[in-house]
């Protein structure tokens, strides 16, 4: 029992899972047992969205200082906007739009790492002006109008088992997919070496280059996912829809334990972070708190999670 | 003769129906009008563009000014906009034309822009500049007009839910500062909870959603626009009755109004700015170049839509976009001689 204890003290994920529970307990205060089951369907709900992004954020950061995605927000709203304006509200249409959108995150991812590659740029402004080249295509394409989902892709993303949303359960698999990716194959374990030291990684035969390539496209291709999905969750892509997921995107990696300095990371984290992040969010609406004092609360909690977990690692 | 009557008659009237006797002067055929604009990334944004885009462009064709060229900022900083400013002015503009990233943070430039002799004509975010104009928004009573309408409507009053917009801005404290005002003044109103949804759905329907468990029965929603129809979505997948939900112009909001009134009679208004406001500033600026005298000061009406001529202007606004009107030389004579 007390390895175990000592065992759980070590993962990285630990602090947001437990700040997650937190945060409910004390939201339950105002809720009541009903209202708090309630909370937390909601928190799985929007918790989604942010797990998706953060999954290809997160293997984007683990290569390393300097690797980021800034494009997220754009990509998302790239593949929103086209995805839902080729399927025009047409259920027929549903698998086109979705293999549109993907196809707009293998295009980002591309032309990201291009610019990064080839022009060698560094990847923070790199990811950054192509977000600006990404949102103008978004904005020529529709000029921002706002088109509906298919009826049958706005029920799905919304539809219910037991108070979790479906969609919830399943990128809660692709999670466990994505973990098993991340430790156990050569790819997952060769962007845990880049991360760790990419010259060794080099030497011990990694194409630290193609490895790089695959994780931006990655990353890309599940921001231009979330985006289809938020736009048929909420109603139709708007142009300003991916904004929050910037930050919210590299916040869920860092306040899921994952090292900021690469080569460290982990999936749980992700879904932990996601729904305290809500949850926090929802504490603070529902104890009347002003958003001045949950911007503060973020940076703090942000700034309590990575001394806490920096002060153990290695 | 009968022109020094006509004189007159119109000295007596207030200046701007003067100046609106003789429109399309041929004065400001040589001038240039510049828009600095600090923001594209909604669709108000964008069919505010469309609109300069469609009313100042048959301005010039039409000959009664050289240019209109619109100009956007990529970041919505204020110095990345002062710096735009200052190229325009360098460029050769008579008028410059802002929606403004800040109320304060662009004057120096304003100023030297004014001491350059340009125009400088601000609208929806305006400046507080003295040199400049301002086509003001009224965003107060925009707030307390909402509770004006509900005290009218359920004279029993009940719990609010307040959705504001972007933390920090302007904009949301001044709609929201009108919405506490009108709740205090009907005392029946309480506002239950309050959320920040940055005047989009999808960031509304998630904040709504989780504050709603925390929340009595909710008799209405007072919003800002941009985010009705995610409150609406929000409601419905926690399960709750649907309260009356102030509207704010947007398509889907219209729709979904419609089609809750076709299906039980749902009642509720719909506030907001049309995006065309900017063509309004633009007649302003010609008129300033072309002599006539524009208090500093003008105040933009609401586009307010009500039960009775909802599917009127939802017929009119584009699928997807913003209800809208686009404003002529003398629409906007009017306007300046109110």
């Amino acid at each position: 029992m007390s390895t175990f204890l000592v065992k759980l003290r070590e993962q990285p994920w630990l602090w947001a899972f437990v700040g997650t529970i937190a945060m409910w307990l004390a939201t339950s205060l105002v809720t009541g047992a009903q209202g708090s089951g309630q909370v937390l369907s909601a928190a799985f709900s929007f918790a989604t969205f942010f797990v998706i992004v953060a999954i290809g954020q997160m293997f984007v950061i683990t290569l390393g200082p300097g690797n980021v995605d800034l494009s997220i927000p754009a990509c998302m709203t790239l593949a929103g906007t086209v995805a839902m304006k080729l399927m025009a509200g047409s259920d027929g249409m549903i698998l086109v739009g979705l293999l549109a959108a993907i196809g707009c995150g293998f295009a980002v991812g591309i032309f990201n790492f291009a610019l990064i590659r080839l022009l060698s740029i560094p990847p923070i402004i790199a990811t950054l002006s192509a977000s600006f080249l990404i949102q103008s295509s978004a904005i020529a394409y529709n000029r921002g109008l706002r088109v509906k989902p298919p009826a049958a892709l706005a029920e799905f993303t919304t539809t219910r088992i037991g108070g979790i949303p479906v969609l919830a359960i399943a990128v809660m698999l692709l999670a466990i997919v994505m973990h098993i990716v991340l430790t156990r194959t050569v790819y997952g374990r060769s962007v845990l070496a880049i991360g760790q030291n990419s010259k060794a990684a080099f030497l011990a035969g990694i194409r630290v280059e193609r490895i790089r390539f695959a994780t931006y496209v990655l990353s890309a291709v599940f921001a231009a996912t979330c985006g289809y999905f938020l736009a048929g969750f909420s109603g139709g892509a708007a142009l300003n829809m991916g904004e929050e997921y910037l930050l919210a995107s590299i916040a869920v990696v860092v306040i899921g334990g994952s090292s900021v300095a690469g080569g460290y990371s982990n999936v749980p984290g992700l879904w932990g972070a996601a729904l305290f992040l809500f949850l926090m969010v929802t504490m603070l609406n529902t104890f009347g708190a002003s958003a001045g004092l949950r911007l503060i609360m973020t940076g703090l909690i942000i700034i309590v999670v990575i001394t806490l977990a920096g002060g153990r690692k290695r | 003769m009968k022109t020094s009557i006509l004189k007159m008659t119109l000295a007596g009237l207030a200046l701007g129906v003067a100046s609106s006797a003789s429109v399309a002067l041929a004065d400001t055929a040589d001038k240039k009008i510049a828009l600095s604009n600090n923001y594209a990334g909604n669709s108000w944004r964008q069919a505010m563009l469309t609109s300069w885009d469609k009313v100042t462009g048959k301005a010039v064709s039409d000959g009664v000014v050289a240019a209109a060229d619109a100009f956007t900022t990529a970041e919505n900083q204020a110095t990345e906009q002062a710096a735009q400013i200052q190229n325009m002015i360098l460029q050769g503009y008579d008028a410059i034309v802002i929606n403004a990233a800040s109320p304060t943070a662009l004057n120096g430039s304003v100023k030297e822009a004014c001491d350059a002799g340009i125009v400088v004509v601000s609208f929806d975010g305006i400046v507080t500049e003295p040199c400049a104009w301002r086509i003001a928004v009224d965003f107060k009573q925009m707030g307390k007009d909402q509770l004006t309408y509900l005290a009218e409507k359920m004279p029993d009053g009940g719990n609010l839910l307040e959705i504001r917009g972007l933390a920090g801005v302007f904009v949301d404290d001044e709609i929201s500062s009108g919405i506490h005002e009108g709740a205090k003044e009907n005392a029946q109103f309480k506002i239950a909870g309050s959320v920040h949804g940055n005047w989009a759905q999808d960031v509304s329907q998630k904040a709504v959603a989780g504050i709603l468990p925390s929340l009595p029965e909710i008799a209405a929603v007072v919003t800002q626009g941009g985010d009705g129809y995610g409150a609406a979505q929000a409601f419905k997948a926690a399960g709750r009755p649907t309260p009356l939900i102030i509207m704010g112009n947007r398509h889907d909001e219209l729709t979904w109004w419609k089609e809750q009134k076709d299906a039980n009679g749902y009642e509720t208004m719909s506030v907001s700015i049309a995006p065309g406001v900017s063509t309004l500033a633009f007649w302003v600026a010609q008129m300033i170049l072309d002599g006539k005298e524009v208090p500093h000061d003008l105040t933009v009406p609401f586009l307010r839509i009500d039960q009775d001529n909802l599917e009127a202007n939802l017929e009119t606004t584009q699928a997807g976009g913003v209800a809208n009107v686009e404003y002529s030389q003398s629409d906007a004579a009017a306007v300046v001689a109110k």
